[in-house]
């Protein structure tokens, strides 16, 4: 199979697995007990031309699969609805919580990235010594961490106790808004530090008792180089394919995260519209999630062979 | 208009577990002590705070919740409500003691029972800089009888045949049947006033993040971050200097989970909070970067008595059980102690306009039940309910719904009854207020019930047969007609007479049981000062009054 059709293929399935998605996310609301019109008529007395009149401009009185096609449909034009809570096009409710949860997820995963990898290679390096096993329970008791927990001892000690972050909000401009997500972002990495170390970590262990790199290491490279261009470079692989998983787990954990902080993502805009039977609102995010971790594993299938050439090889030989 | 409990706190519900959590952790790392719930505390209510010394640039406000809308058709909620009270205004204005003097409207009149004729202020101008008009007035309060708008607060325009402008500055308003409640109602939303180009021109987006309003208050719509903030700045072309903007820029920012906001309060970032949470007022107390408030409230916690066919169909099993449950102690734990226990289903502070003497009936003139287990059980046995089975509702919404479940099980059980309690979602709470197939098999739901007008004909309205919000289809022919006849007698002092035995009768008959009367808890930063810590909040400009301390 060539690379080109490789991903004719991956993209195929691709969109098969969003449509599916899509319907299950669409149809799964009916599932749910609940009156979306009683929820926008807030529980008041309604006259019935009112409870008419609602039904009617949500669209509510079409059969479902209508409601499916013109939610599909409008979808490809860039009208995802309107919110039943906010009276206001998904869209723009969306859209401006995206960016807080984007923020997050980038700096979480980076700093996931930043202890995780270094602290997989030094264990690896060291292994079996003390710094091995010190590095290894220090990922172990992180990874036990909730991201609830992380997050109250994180606001407690260093934004009311020490006041060197601020308790809530998602800043304005680069600096600041960094500033803001910094202790958000920690308290979502810490839950997910483990499993890059520790991935990294077998990955490395593998490597360095593979023949090629006790050749490299008697052709008399350095140890340093032999560690970049021989062990590193083939360990990357299956880092890469645990942080494609990790960057969905990021999303769905970001909910409880955004919640105790005080930021307006889309985890707790997704609380709240579950609560409220925002229904538009849930499902475009629940697709987007989908979208997400769907597109990221795409991805990251596709960069294996870029990265590890043998990946490439191995599927042609099949 | 009417129910608090169940729409306030939804926000917040899902992380309920972590709040407490949170609370407990950040209570002990931060002070160094515990701060147990059960521990009473000192208050006393505030009527006023001291004045201002002067303008402040910028004061930010903590808000449990985002505001679905500022649209004031749909300004329902605590959230709305606190935003809007500043932003827009009403014909009538409600002050902080539940008084209702001229506001929009300068003057008000009631020629004939069922007609209302308002004259509106001249020289009054919306925040783009157009004037005030009549028309405004009539396209405004239209707004609440059209179908596709789907109003919030119809109920008060129900029995409304026209709304027209009969004169430059007049507009007059003819009711179906005399109806004394529907002008109370005009110093809430129900009687704001926005200006009808605006409406016009912002359609379906009126209200909402992008669109915003355009009223006459002393504060202005700047913008709204979805999700995050509403910015408001000084009107500077306010009419009534009485109530002109103390601070040139004033936030709201929304923080859903009350460990946030707890966190936010104690670390000094924002100057205050309304609706703060009792299981952490005493941290918030210690933490000293202001002051706890408590002030006037209008709201009655009730155990709403939702099934009259079953046992508690007899009036004997819920005297029985009302008098089973340990009040003073559900008030001590769930709120500090903050509050008072209570017989009937207003409070003083809505009879503002009374007869004295009415008032003095309506409060003491009543039954009493005092805690009595022995004498509940013997109810119970002449009711013949010994080993009834009940059901109750609750749902992790906060602490005092659960401290009343489970206490109002433990009561029953002591004297005979078998109450099983049943969590549910807080949406699936919601629904027992709107949808009677919900409240099927359900016998008992908690609720803090609070009214927006000054009137206690608002709370003894819904007890009429076939009312909405009587979710017990509780049901006696002379109480009916007592009520229609207070809501059509127009003289205050009359009507006031009338609403005691209304008060007396549900206070003999039960249809829900009233559990405690708890004031309205706030925090106040110590950069300002300069307001009300009243429920009239929802309604009057408090934010325009606060300056720097």
């Amino acid at each position: 199979m060539t690379y080109a059709r490789r991903i004719a293929a991956k993209l195929g399935a691709l969109l098969l697995t969003l449509f599916l998605a899509s319907l299950l996310v669409f149809f799964s609301r009916f599932l749910v007990p609940g009156d979306p019109v009683s929820f926008l008529l807030r529980g008041r007395k309604p006259s019935p031309e009112a409870v008419a009149a609602v039904t009617e401009q949500f669209g509510l009185d079409l059969p479902a699969w209508e409601q499916y096609v013109n939610w599909v449909f409008g979808i490809f034009r860039g009208d995802f609805g309107r919110s039943l809570q906010y009276r206001q096009d998904v869209a723009t409710v969306i859209g401006d919580r995206l960016p807080v949860t984007l923020g997050l997820v980038v700096l979480a995963a980076l700093m996931i990235a930043i202890v995780g990898i270094s602290g997989g290679v030094i264990a690896a390096l060291n292994r079996g010594k003390l710094a091995d096993r010190a590095m290894l329970i220090f990922l172990t008791v992180l990874g036990a961490i909730p991201s609830f927990v992380g997050s109250i001892v994180l606001i407690a000690v260093f934004a009311v106790t020490l006041g060197w972050f601020p308790t809530f909000g998602s800043g304005t401009g680069f600096w600041d808004t960094i500033y803001h997500l910094f202790l958000p972002a920690l308290a979502l990495a810490i839950a997910f530090v483990v499993l890059i170390g520790k991935v990294t970590r077998s990955s490395m262990v593998e490597q360095i008792g593979r023949e090629h790199v006790e050749v490299a290491t008697s052709r008399g490279l350095t140890r340093g180089t032999v560690i970049r261009r021989h062990v590193f470079r083939n360990a990357v692989g299956p880092i890469v394919t645990v942080s494609g998983l990790l960057v969905a787990g990021l999303l769905v954990a970001s909910t409880i995260v955004e919640s105790a902080f005080g930021i307006s993502g889309l985890g707790s805009l997704l609380v709240q519209s579950v609560d409220r039977l925002d229904f538009p609102v849930v499902q475009m995010i629940v697709l987007f999630v989908v979208a997400a971790f769907v597109v990221i594993n795409a991805i990251v299938d596709l960069l294996e062979p870029l990265i590890d050439p043998r990946a490439a090889a191995g599927a042609d030989a099949r | 208009m009417f129910t608090s409990s169940p729409l306030r706190r939804r926000g917040s519900a899902i992380v309920a577990g972590l709040a407490v959590a949170g609370v407990a952790l950040t209570g002990c790392s931060a002070q160094g002590g515990s701060d147990s719930a059960g521990t009473p505390m000192d208050w006393t209510l505030t009527d006023q705070t001291a004045a201002p010394s002067g303008d402040i640039d910028q004061i930010t406000w903590a808000s449990y919740s985002e505001p679905y809308s500022l649209d004031y058709a749909y300004a329902f909620d605590y959230a709305d409500n606190q935003v809007l009270a500043n932003v827009c205004e009403s014909l009538l204005r409600l002050n902080p003691d539940y008084s209702l003097t001229p506001s929009l409207a300068e003057s008000f009149a009631n020629p004939t029972p069922t007609t209302w004729v308002y004259q509106i202020r001249e020289g009054v101008k919306f925040h783009d800089g157009t004037a005030l008009t009549a028309a405004d007035a009539v396209a405004s309060m239209s707004r609440h009888l059209d179908p596709e708008v789907g109003s919030s607060w119809y109920s008060v325009y129900q029995n409304v045949a026209s709304i027209e402008q009969t004169g430059e500055r007049e507009v007059t308003v003819t009711t179906t049947i005399p109806d004394s409640q529907f002008n109370l109602g005009m110093g809430g939303a129900a009687g704001v006033i926005e200006s009808a180009a605006t409406l016009a021109k912002l359609g379906a987006d009126y209200g909402n993040s992008t669109g915003g309003v355009n009223c006459t208050g002393p504060m202005q719509f700047d913008s709204w971050k979805s999700g995050e903030k509403i910015e408001l700045s000084r009107f500077a072309d306010y009419w009534d200097p009485e109530l002109a903007a103390q601070s040139e820029k004033f936030d709201f920012v929304f923080m859903a989970d009350p460990t946030a906001r707890t966190n936010a309060l104690k670390s000094g970032e924002v100057d205050g909070t309304w609706l703060l949470p009792m299981d952490a007022a005493q941290s918030i107390k210690k933490a000293g970067t202001g002051d706890v408030l408590f002030g006037m409230n209008t709201a009655v916690s009730n155990l709403v008595v939702s099934n009259l066919a079953g046992p508690l169909g007899d009036v004997r099993v819920r005297k029985a059980l009302l008098m089973a449950i340990d009040r003073e102690g559900i008030l001590q734990a769930m709120n500090s102690g903050v509050g008072e226990v209570t017989d009937v289903h207003s409070t003083r502070s809505v009879w503002n306009d009374a007869d004295p003497a009415a008032t003095e009936a309506a409060f003491t003139d009543i039954e009493t039940y005092p805690f009595d287990v022995a004498a509940a059980q013997k109810l119970v046995e002449e009711a013949g309910a010994t080993g009834a089975k009940l059901k109750l509702v609750t749902a992790p919404i906060s602490q005092d719904f659960a401290i009343v479940s489970q206490a109002t099980a433990a009561a029953a059980k002591s004297i005979g009854l078998d109450v099983t309690i049943d969590t549910v979602t807080p949406s699936a709470y919601t629904a027992l207020f709107s949808d009677p197939s919900a409240r099927e098999g359900v016998d008992l739901f908690y609720t803090i019930w609070y009214l927006s007008s000054p009137d206690p004909m608002e709370m003894y309205g819904v007890f009429r047969t076939d009312e909405f919000s009587n979710y017990g289809n509780w049901s006696d022919p002379d109480y009916d007609a007592l009520v229609t006849e207070a809501v059509s007698t127009m003289d205050p002092i009359k009507r006031s007479a009338l609403a005691a035995q209304a008060q007396q009768i549900t206070n003999r008959e039960l249809p829900w049981l009233p559990l405690a009367e708890t004031p309205t808890a706030m925090f106040m930063g110590d950069r300002v000062t300069g307001l009300s810590p009243s429920i009239s909040y929802l309604y009057y400009p408090w934010a325009a009054t606060l300056g720097a301390r």
